[in-house]
């Protein structure tokens, strides 16, 4: 029965629109503490971020990092970044997402999270998002709900992306510094 | 007594791929086939549809009413592209406009389906493109009309694709001003190595960038021999060149957040000028 260290729960990609493009959930490991993400929870725990960020907006000029949007209880945490076309991509940290690898990363749960500690996750989301737009095969205007008038599947349907957004996802841990 | 210590390299061979000129030579080379790719594109879709609409004519036992009514839906469309308004068939996109709209897809639509049946008789009526006193080969105006629509598209992908991705360290912009600074700095030296030369704007939602040296058409020549005729002539050749910037412009902006309609246009080669209006401006 080792201490827990934090680990990401849910990545939202979610257009300019609040449209949302990709929910990726991540499952807490670990012996006997296991379980599952429940989809409509993160849901609504997304929509609500969306709020934040634009209550945020003009006071925020400057970067593009939102930093801890919210923090929902002593376990969940809701971290934002805004892209320049306007995509929003937030993460929620489960601080007892996974067991400690180390007495020192089981630390890290009781003394929380700083912003800079995402900072390789959200950059990578966005090298990843960036290189889905190279893709021939992705037409923007496709996801956006004012321009085709609500016909069709708006989630991101890439294979690619979908599966770098879950290797970020696992492979992300306090301390990483490229992923 | 040692030897100072060389700061530069030589330069990369011509035939090195990662000569930076390569792949400047390749863009510019690549941007000036798209023109006539989208003329290419056009005229042969157009052609399918006449063939089609022939094909249709011609059938046995079809329905005069519905030949009519046919060939009037056709007509208004025809109209619609000429004149570059979206009238009450919603469908036709404006020349360069906000909202791109899935216009061209129903052409291409309808001219696949009669690609197979009229492919034998083109005898139609297609609007081909004519010839200028001086020689030169110029569009019917239809033909102008969808190529400068397609092009415009093409641009506009494109757009928001490099904005995307080159302004990812930039700082936000949050006026539509810093969107076209950004336009006018990074994005201009990205595509056309150089930057915009004038930026002018009523602070009422109207810009007009000037580029005294544009690169595409920085290379046109003129001929000067057959006078003031000569240069009207490059110039309505050289406005088809300018659609594409101005997608992309449009693209970009889009790509940031701000809707716009643009106008290309160019009174003396090599000068092109860009008149952007957001949506609601007053001019």
């Amino acid at each position: 029965m080792g201490s827990r260290s934090p680990s990401i729960a849910a990545i939202g990609v979610i257009g300019r629109h609040n449209n949302p493009l990709h929910i990726a959930l991540f499952p807490a490991t670990g012996e006997g503490h296991e379980q599952q993400r429940d989809k409509l929870e993160y849901s609504f725990m997304l929509n609500s971020s969306l709020d934040i960020f634009e209550a945020r907006m003009p006071s925020k000029t400057v970067g593009h990092d939102f930093g801890l949007l919210h923090a929902l209880d002593e376990r969940l945490a809701l971290y934002g970044w805004l892209t320049n076309s306007g995509v929003k991509l937030v993460i929620a940290v489960d601080m007892e997402g996974r067991t400690a690898p180390t007495p020192e990363a089981g630390k890290t749960a009781i003394l929380g999270l700083r912003n800079s500690d995402l900072a390789p996750a959200f950059q990578a989301l966005q090298t990843a998002y960036i290189r889905l737009l190279r893709n021939p095969f992705y037409i923007p205007d496709e996801h956006n709900p004012q321009a085709t008038k609500g016909s069709g599947l708006l989630a991101i349907t890439s294979t690619r992306f979908l599966n770098e957004v879950d290797r970020i996802g696992k492979a992300w841990h306090p301390g990483v510094t490229v992923i | 007594m040692s030897r100072p210590t060389q700061t530069q390299q030589p330069p990369p061979p011509d035939d090195d791929p990662l000569n930076p000129k390569a792949a400047a030579s390749a863009l510019d080379f690549l941007l000036m086939e798209l023109v006539p790719l989208a003329q290419r594109l056009t005229e042969q879709l157009l052609a399918r549809e006449q063939a089609l609409l022939e094909e249709y004519r011609r059938s046995r036992g079809f329905d005069w009413r519905a030949a009519k009514t046919v060939g009037v839906g056709y007509q208004k469309e025809q109209q619609g592209v000429r004149d570059g308004s979206g009238d009450g068939n919603g469908e036709q996109g404006v020349v360069v406009s906000a909202d791109g709209s899935a216009a061209v897809v129903a052409t291409g639509g309808r001219g696949g389906g009669g690609g197979g049946g009229g492919g034998g008789d083109v005898g139609a009526v297609v609007e081909g493109s004519g010839i200028t006193s001086l020689g030169f080969p110029v569009m019917s105006e239809q033909t102008r009309e969808s190529v400068f629509w397609r092009l415009d598209g093409m641009g506009y992908r494109v757009g928001q694709g490099l904005v995307e991705r080159f302004s990812v360290n930039k700082p936000r912009p949050t006026t539509p001003l810093d969107a076209i600074k950004f336009v006018c700095k990074h994005l201009w030296i990205l595509v056309f190595r150089k930057q915009i030369d004038n930026l002018k704007t009523n602070h009422r939602g109207v810009f007009v960038l000037t580029d005294n040296r544009f690169q595409p058409l920085s290379r046109m020549s003129v001929d000067r021999r057959t006078g003031i005729k000569g240069a009207e002539e490059a110039l309505a050749r050289a406005q088809t060149f300018l659609y594409f910037p101005g997608g992309v412009i449009r693209g970009a902006l889009a790509g940031l957040g701000v809707e716009v309609t643009v106008e290309a246009s160019s009174t003396e080669i090599p000068t092109a000028t860009f008149q952007i209006k957001t949506k609601g401006a007053k001019p």
